[in-house]
């Protein structure tokens, strides 16, 4: 890649970190983003009313048992991502002006809140967000319109219309996903090796 | 900077400060369409200068045979209310520009809380024709100092029905700002117009009460500050130009004959914004547009709204 060269609607994931001005918090974490909340509880327990909701399975409820020793109340585990995200529903009815959120887990993840979250008219660029885990992409084919999830590698085949796809960093927010788009067009089955470049 | 020509259909005296304009086009042609919370620019030739006042558009925004603004009478005024109240009546022509949004509403919105502080409801009268056609949740606070300032309740009631809330000064029911904000629904955006220091207290309030600054919206037209007069070189155009005390930066380049741009007039967009060559003396910086750093480097000015206190100022046009 040409050096200085990057690309606007990558998103970018920082370490959470608190909103001091927030009435209230709502911390959400699948898997390894529980360390993230861990992280961030470690740093203080805030005064504001707090709900936390972290989903894992065995390997990474420590974290879940880690924060209920730092989080008095408000603290849910679940082992199924989905019931997680009805119950983050749920609570989103009852969520004031002045809540902040936090949201840690692979990309597919966070998205996968960003999009339950813009329901409610919350802006992504207003949640702090984490990256956790793996940096495996969500890949949108823009031949076929099927998306593929945890793809590691710069290159791969579509697994619906079996194209090449050459993976960029263009990403929709509205899709949670990366582009796609087919590498030999010009010289069909001149494929470049594919390198697992997001481990 | 093209313009439309109107001629003013119709002038209603509103309250004792305010006069309500009609416009239409002098050709006979429609207006061009605009959305809820626009503004235009109108020219006024007074005494051989040219004022340029905005004022925000009211009305449905679904009709484009006449537009509809509101002016209030400013006691300090430099020229232009007076001028509209006194000098302009049915039948005169005006210069105005195309309509501009500074102030729409934002559709990704859950929930809209409007705020006005007296004259500051005409921006609201044409937003809340398009909240009302999109079925959007809403509501409106207008404040105003007593019953005989109470401009256009009557067609507010009549738009908004049980989503309008009055609030006298003179009745002791004040907004409580505090009290608004902190109860809203999640992804709700607030916009608010009125005097300054309602402008300023609502944006400290909701950042301390946590709300986005992205979701707290706001829009004054300030007329530019009287100052000292200073001398001005525009270098791109080889000119030399006196700003007098009470003429804006902006009017003192136009009047030179140079075609400078500009969109509000207010110091909020920016459009206006100008290269500081050299300046031998202090920035007076008026707007709300650069950030403060910006403003301590000396290097950009606002000139609709921002002046100097120098004996020679040069800016790049």
């Amino acid at each position: 890649m040409e050096r200085g060269y990057w690309v606007r609607s990558k998103p970018k994931y920082n370490t959470l970190s608190w909103s001091d001005k927030a009435l209230a918090h709502v911390l959400i974490a699948q898997d390894e983003g529980g360390l993230a909340q861990v992280k961030l509880l470690q740093r203080r327990c805030p005064a504001e009313p707090l709900l936390v909701l972290l989903s894992g399975d065995e390997s990474t409820k420590k974290y879940a048992d880690i924060l209920n020793g730092l989080v008095p109340e408000g603290l849910s585990f679940f082992e199924d991502e989905q019931k997680m995200l009805s119950e983050l529903k749920f609570q989103l009815e009852k969520c004031l002006m002045g809540t902040q959120f936090y949201v840690s887990g692979n990309e597919g993840f966070i998205w996968k809140v960003m999009t339950e979250l813009a329901k409610y008219g919350v802006q992504d660029c207003n949640v702090e967000k984490e990256l956790c885990g793996t940096l495996a992409r969500s890949v949108y084919c823009v031949h076929c319109k099927t998306i593929d999830k945890d793809i590691h590698s710069n290159v791969y085949q579509c697994s619906s219309c079996g194209r090449n796809l050459f993976v960029r960093d263009h990403f929709s927010r509205h899709l949670g996903a990366y582009m796609g788009v087919m590498v030999d067009a010009e010289l069909p089955g001149d494929i470049p090796v594919s390198e697992e470049i997001y481990p | 900077m093209t313009t439309l020509s109107v001629r003013v259909a119709e002038v209603e005296q509103v309250t004792d400060v305010i006069k309500h304009f009609t416009l239409v086009s002098e050709s006979g042609e429609p207006l061009p369409y605009f959305s809820g919370g626009s503004h235009i620019v109108v020219s006024l030739d007074i005494d051989g200068r040219t004022h340029r006042n905005a004022y925000s558009l009211m009305g449905t925004t679904a009709n484009a045979d006449s537009y509809h603004i509101s002016v209030r009478k400013q006691e300090n005024s430099r020229g232009g209310s007076v001028y509209m109240h006194d000098q302009v009546k049915p039948g005169s022509l005006l210069e105005v520009t195309y309509p501009t949004n500074l102030f729409a509403i934002n559709k990704m919105a859950r929930r809209h809380v409007l705020v006005a502080g007296g004259i500051g409801i005409t921006p609201f009268m044409s937003q809340i024709s398009d909240l009302n056609r999109l079925g959007y949740d809403y509501e409106l606070h207008y404040s105003y100092r007593s019953s005989e300032h109470a401009a256009f309740r009557e067609q507010l009631e009549e738009m908004c029905g049980d989503k309008v809330f009055f609030h006298v000064d003179s009745e002791n029911s004040q907004l409580n700002l505090k009290d608004l904000l902190s109860q809203q629904l999640l992804g709700t955006h607030v916009y608010v117009c009125g005097p300054e220091p309602m402008v300023k207290t609502l944006h400290l309030l909701a950042g301390e009460l946590g709300w986005p600054e992205n979701h707290v919206h706001s829009e004054q037209f300030s007329a530019p500050p009287v100052g000292d007069e200073f001398k001005v070189k525009l270098t791109e155009s080889d000119l030399e130009v006196v700003v007098p005390g009470d003429m804006s930066l902006l009017e003192a380049i136009e009047g030179a004959g140079v075609d400078a741009p500009f969109l509000c007039r207010g110091g909020a967009c920016g459009r206006c914004e100008l290269d500081v060559v050299e300046c031998d003396g202090q920035l007076q910086h008026n707007d709300h547009y650069l950030s403060d750093a910006e403003k301590l480097a000396g290097n950009k000015i606002m000139p609709c709204v921002s002046r100097a206190r120098c004996s020679q100022l040069s800016l790049k046009i």
